[in-house]
């Protein structure tokens, strides 16, 4: 299987401000990645380097094959969406799908067009009267009408409604479903659950670090909850890895990679889902199994 | 690019077409009426006694007022075309519509740029050329051209200044993203180089000419050139050009040598040419010369292209500028 990105040791730092770090990651190519992380984690860094927007200041990255840079050939791979949906107030959907014909080599309007229709979207109206779910259905159509090969989407569905970012997503796994293998995306998010059912990759960071990055349902296989009563766990932890630990005076819970099978009968196994896996690795406490515990943060 | 630029900008260009007509309209107006009254006084000017020499005034005063405020004309074009053109996208983050498209940074900048600056070159020059059909009558009434301030509204200089200031405007949006603060950058920056450039080197393009006579008289260069100055210089090139102490001609009384004060201390009124001659004879045996500096008509077409040009590579610094700020800012 070839890969979509790759990046060695990628950070990028603003004059003071380090914005990503020693970031490794790789991404297969016609994958639908969760790019997670709280605010001010990088998330938008990271995708304006894959983009080519901005230039790393240190690490390899490697994005379709070539480096990221300001060239034709490689923008048009690219169908980049930024956070803010950037759309022109006074054009209309119209305009904007005219304008990508002119500076694209293999637009595809037509589509695009009847998505918008059967959406019901006018297309002959300013986006700036569109609706919020409207307009990023109308920034999304266009990133596709590119027929990019990979997609970076920076938290396309942060400002939407519950409905709206139903429609906007099954538009995203349609599209996927029709480029046959073609395309590649990377989502980013901060909506767990949104991404849990369209995305089958994940790359999590936090603090301008990569914490996780791998398969989804593989993750989720090697990771497990253990619970048990409090005790040493140094024999445990030299069997597998405890990526986070909440103690009670009476009980632990471990939220643990495993290397192979648990031996101890002491501990109740069970498998974790998506959040808690994000959750125990950003070492946050809000997590629903381990909620009311305090963080250890034995993930770096 | 060019059908983006186009839709986005195609009403400024309507309504900017539109107040040109308006402009061109009234300019046409009272130029023609000037011409007419300009032609009526050709027949009773003479050799003897030349229009100029007429106590006459030419034109209408609404005319002349709309044609000294066409010197604003390239600092509103700068700061309502150029001002905005990368802040306001940056402000509202349509840049990131634009660079997710197949085009390079650069070149979105280069295209929109480019088409903005033609646009206003062509008002520019426009603007110019009605002002300076318009001047016709005048220049011929008044030889005044080559003047401050007249000089600046005719010929090609509108040009120069129309592109630059939509250049600087272009280039503050890049390096200030925002475009208020843009704005305030162009006007005062457009203001600023401007009284900088015909204040202290304009006079300077070329070399001036310096005409000497006697330090009584008085000399009108021909006719359309620039007079930088004029008074008296002494022996050891002290130059005296007038001041609030008593003087002859600009020149101190306490600097006149003695042997001339006599001669001079009469009613002039009553000097006879003999003994006018004799006091000039005395000033200039002193050392004394009468002298003016000016710039030649000649000079008028030569002075208008070094300023264009002057404005145009400063346009052109400052577009390349905003090219190196656009490549190399990530955010």
């Amino acid at each position: 299987m070839n890969t979509a990105i790759e990046t060695q040791g990628l950070s990028k730092r603003y004059r003071r401000v380090t914005a990503l770090s020693d970031c490794s990651i790789t991404v297969p190519e016609s994958r639908i990645c969760a790019l997670i992380g709280p605010n001010g984690a990088g998330k938008t860094t990271l995708l304006r380097l894959l983009a080519g927007l901005a230039r790393p200041t240190g690490g390899d990255v490697c994005v379709l094959g070539g480096t990221p840079r300001q060239d034709p050939e490689f923008l048009a791979g690219i169908g980049y969406l930024a956070q803010d949906i950037p759309l022109y107030r006074r054009l209309t959907a119209e305009d904007h799908l005219k304008a990508g014909a002119h500076l694209n080599p293999r637009w595809d309007g037509e589509s695009a067009r009847t998505r918008l229709r059967e959406l019901a979207i006018p297309l002959d109206r300013a986006a700036g009267t569109l609706s919020g779910g409207q307009r990023a259905q109308v920034a999304l159509a266009l990133t596709l009408a590119k027929r990019p090969r990979l997609l970076l989407l920076d938290e396309p569905v942060a400002a939407l409604d519950p409905l709206a970012r139903r429609h906007f997503l099954g538009t995203l796994t349609a599209a996927v479903a029709e480029s046959g293998g073609e395309l590649t995306v990377v989502l980013s998010s901060h909506l767990i659950a949104d991404l849990e059912r369209v995305c089958d990759h994940i790359v999590l960071l936090a603090e301008s670090r990569v914490q996780l990055c791998g398969d989804i349902d593989t993750l989720l296989a090697e990771h497990k909850v253990l619970v048990g009563a409090r005790k040493d766990t140094s024999a445990l932890e030299r069997a597998h890895t405890v990526v986070h630990a909440v103690r009670t005076a009476r009980q632990s819970t471990l939220l643990v990679r495993l290397d192979g099978p648990v031996l101890d009968p002491a501990y109740e196994v069970s498998d974790v889902n998506l959040e808690e896996l994000v959750l125990g690795y950003m070492g946050a406490s809000a997590a629903p199994a381990l909620a009311h515990l305090t963080a250890v943060g034995e993930d770096q | 690019m060019t059908w983006l630029v186009w839709r986005q900008y195609r009403w400024q260009a309507a309504i900017a077409a539109l107040l040109l007509a308006v402009f061109a309209a009234v300019v046409i107006a009272t130029g023609l009426q000037m011409a007419a009254q300009w032609h009526s006084m050709l027949p009773a000017c003479t050799r003897s006694s030349p229009c100029s020499a007429t106590s006459a005034s030419l034109g209408s005063q609404v005319g002349h007022d709309l044609v000294v405020l066409s010197l604003a004309v390239p600092v509103i074009l700068g700061f309502l075309w150029g001002a905005p053109v990368v802040a306001h996208e940056l402000e509202t983050g349509t840049v990131n519509f634009a660079w997710a498209q197949s085009v390079t940074k650069t070149r979105w900048l280069l295209v929109k740029a480019g088409w903005l600056l033609l646009a206003a070159a062509v008002w520019g020059g426009a603007v110019g050329a009605l002002v300076t059909w318009w001047s016709g009558p005048r220049n011929a009434f008044y030889s005044e051209q080559f003047q401050p301030n007249y000089f600046d509204q005719q010929g090609i200089v509108p040009i120069g200044y129309a592109v630059f200031a939509t250049a600087l405007g272009i280039a503050a949006g890049a390096l200030t993203r925002r475009t208020l603060v843009a704005i305030a950058v162009t006007i005062g920056g457009f203001i600023g180089v401007r009284l900088l450039i015909s204040q202290t080197l304009r006079a300077h393009y070329m070399a001036a000419v310096t005409a000497y006579y006697n330090p009584l008289g008085y000399y009108s260069p021909p006719g359309g050139a620039w007079v930088l100055s004029t008074g008296v210089v002494d022996k050891y090139g002290h130059v005296f050009s007038g001041g609030s102490a008593p003087q002859v001609n600009g020149v101190p009384v306490t600097a006149i040598p003695a042997s001339c004060r006599g001669l001079l201390f009469r009613d002039l009124n009553t000097l006879s040419r003999g003994q006018v001659h004799q006091a000039v004879s005395c000033m200039q045996a002193s050392g004394f010369r009468g002298f003016t500096t000016y710039q030649p008509a000649s000079h008028y077409w030569p002075f208008q292209g070094i300023e264009t040009g002057i404005y145009l590579a400063l346009a052109a610094a400052l577009l390349a500028v905003t090219v190196l700020v656009i490549r190399h800012r990530d955010a």
